[in-house]
């Protein structure tokens, strides 16, 4: 056993070199000799000697020194605090020349956007502009796609919402976790062992892929397809149209509840059938469901590669929704959130508790996803074991 | 039946562990303490047997500061029955004789047909305390099992040899001590924490044993501890056409060649 946060018995063991531990105060010094009652086991410095043996090596040595403080970082003198200060680098550069840079950023920004707002303000003044927003208005005509929101869409968004939300988060957390908290091995494969967090970001991706299937089957079944998925070259200019009304300021008019304009369009048909897929594909290549053994799929899609893709596309999903919410909200928000939470084109309070309601909901989630509450629902289908 | 499962709170082995050079005791406010891994299979062992068998007892002892009791607690929770804490401030330092001595006298207090430990620690590392408590004890030892097989009169399991493995069977009571082959230790549940803080854990001093830790019997001591030294870099030998000659002139110099 050992214990260096508690006080050593004095006298029974002796510091590095012959350095006495610190005694007590008011206890004699040690005698050159030790006493006949004193234990054998006497540590540092000093092997068990005969009397005679241990006089000659105090001799030797000297008298005892003082003991040794533990060493402690000593603090550095006032007057070099600055100098000090200044040497701090926070990735190459000192503090001063980061607020600097950040300082130039965003004044920059702010003039860039400036200038993108005042120039697309002037160009759609022009004639050219106006000739262009006529011709192209932003959005194409799309008289046979269905309108309103159906009751699976409305869920299958909360759906997905709440599952993204779980799968950045737990994603995340595999990427910065050094040591789980606890592994889980299948009923399957005892030979096979992931982290109780990849464990759980996958069951979370297997809901979130079975809830994204059937949005895609009832899409196509339905109809609402034609809502998401471009289905003429005009997408292309309009979605610049609607861009270019974006940047100056005098966005289009909202009219989601029949169809959403080209870039909006292109926003939700990337994000559905591009960056979902993509994140399908890089994750089943690096989880259990891959065929490891199989060279040639291995050598025709490596992990290397799925791994390059899996966080960018994350990262794709995060400034989405990011700027989804943003636009729910600058664009009629309490008629927005009653589209997408109840169906309805209406502008009540409905739309907007049940959105603070899926929010808690999602919360909630992101809280629970620890082991003490993760790991019983994952011993169902393995052992989960440290 | 009643197994006692030898455990140990040891300087987590993840971070960096620390002596203190003017002690040479572990400076146990550098790394988080935590339950060494390889008593946490071991109480695995135990506590799955007990799962599977009626009338299994499974109680923990540690030799330790009194800090040892949180980890005493989360080895409750994968569900042990009882623990046992010695903790004695003329215990700190102990070697590994006297050691042996105060868990062999604490598990003759418990009473045992079987005791499980670790069959190193991380911390220590010595590796033989199983067998000078078995020592103790006077019953047979089964060392590094890589498997356990518990029935009510013996205790079987296999041990890596060199070339091959050896089958061992011990009547009980008897000491074994398992390897890192055994099974992952379980992640306590919810359940299993709360119970474990109404679970009894008893502590015992030196005198409680009838123990002097200053007897005069030979110990093995500390000469000196210092500090590893830091990692100092290479030499790089660039090529100028004369490399070969120095890379021999180096290893010569070495006495490596």
């Amino acid at each position: 056993m050992s214990a260096g946060d508690r006080p050593v018995k004095p006298g029974r063991r002796i510091g590095l070199g012959g350095t006495p531990v610190p005694r007590a105060a008011g206890e004699a010094e040690p005698k050159a000799e030790p006493e006949k009652s004193e234990p054998r086991r006497r540590g540092l410095g000093t092997p068990t000697p005969t009397p005679a043996e241990a006089k000659a090596e105090t001799e030797q040595q000297g008298p005892p020194v003082e003991p040794v403080p533990a060493p402690t970082p000593a603090p550095a003198p006032a007057t070099k605090q600055p100098a000090a200060q200044e040497a701090t680098n926070y990735f190459g550069r000192s503090a001063k020349r980061w607020g600097l840079v950040a300082a130039v950023g965003v004044v920059g920004v702010v003039a860039l956007a400036a200038a993108i707002v005042l120039g697309t303000q002037w160009f759609l003044g022009t004639s050219a502009g106006s000739d262009f927003l006529d011709r192209y208005p932003g959005q194409y005509s799309q008289p046979d796609a269905p309108d309103g929101y159906p009751w699976w869409l409305n869920w299958a968004h909360f759906f997905n919402a709440f599952l993204m939300a779980l799968i950045i988060k737990t994603g995340i957390q595999i990427r910065g976790e050094a040591r789980p908290q606890a592994y889980w091995t299948p009923k399957w494969n005892k030979k096979r062992k992931i982290s109780l967090t990849i464990w759980l970001h996958q069951a979370l991706d297997l809901l979130w892929v079975l809830n994204g299937v059937i949005f895609v089957v009832l899409l196509f079944a339905t109809g609402y397809w034609t809502r998401v998925v471009p289905t003429s070259w005009e997408v292309f200019p309009n979605a610049l149209s609607a861009g270019l009304q974006y940047a100056s300021l005098d966005w289009p008019t909202n009219h989601d509840w029949a169809h959403y304009n080209s870039m909006q369009e292109l926003a939700y048909f990337t994000t559905i059938f591009i960056a979902a897929p993509l994140a399908i594909a890089t994750g089943v290549r690096m989880s259990g469901l891959w065929p490891a053994d199989n060279q040639t799929l291995n050598r025709i899609f490596p992990t290397g590669l799925a791994r390059a893709v899996h966080f960018p596309v994350m990262i794709y999903f995060v400034v989405f929704i990011l700027v989804h919410i943003f636009l729910v909200f600058a664009t009629g928000a309490l008629r927005n959130l009653n589209l997408i939470y109840t169906g309805q084109d209406a502008t009540n309070w409905t739309g907007f508790w049940l959105f603070a309601a899926s929010l808690l909901v999602i919360i909630g989630g992101i809280l629970a996803t620890r082991a003490l509450i993760v790991a019983p629902i994952a011993s169902l289908f393995g052992r989960v074991g440290r | 039946m009643k197994i006692v499962v030898l455990v140990k709170e040891v300087p987590d082995s993840y971070g960096q562990r620390k002596l203190n050079l003017t002690t040479g005791l572990a400076d146990r406010a550098a790394s988080d303490p935590v339950l060494d891994e390889i008593t946490a299979r071991a109480v695995e062992a135990a506590v799955s047997h007990a799962e599977s068998a009626e009338g299994v007892e499974v109680a923990l002892l540690t030799m330790g500061p009194e800090s040892a009791e949180a980890t005493l607690r989360k080895a409750l929770a994968m569900g042990a029955d009882s623990a046992h804490l010695v903790t004695d401030e003329q215990l700190a330092g102990s070697d590994l004789s006297l050691t042996a001595e105060v868990l062999a006298a604490a598990i003759k207090k418990i009473g045992f047909d079987l005791v499980i430990a670790g069959d190193l620690s991380s911390d220590g590392a010595a590796g033989v305390l199983p067998a000078m408590v078995a020592e103790h004890l006077g019953v047979a030892h089964a060392t590094s099992l890589e498997s356990v097989t518990i029935t009510e009169a013996e205790v079987t399991g296999d041990r890596p040899s060199y070339g091959g493995t050896v089958s061992l069977k011990a009547e009980l009571p008897a000491v074994i001590s398992v390897s890192e082959r055994l099974p992952d230790p379980r992640f306590p549940g919810f359940k299993g924490i709360m119970s474990a803080k109404k679970k009894p854990l008893e502590r015992y001093s030196l005198a409680d044993l009838g123990i002097d830790a200053g007897a005069d019997v030979p110990r093995s001591i500390m000469l000196s501890v210092s500090e590893t030294p830091a990692r100092t870099a290479g030499e790089k030998v660039v090529d100028e056409g004369e490399a070969g000659k120095q890379l021999a002139e180096y290893l010569i110099g070495k006495k490596l060649v």
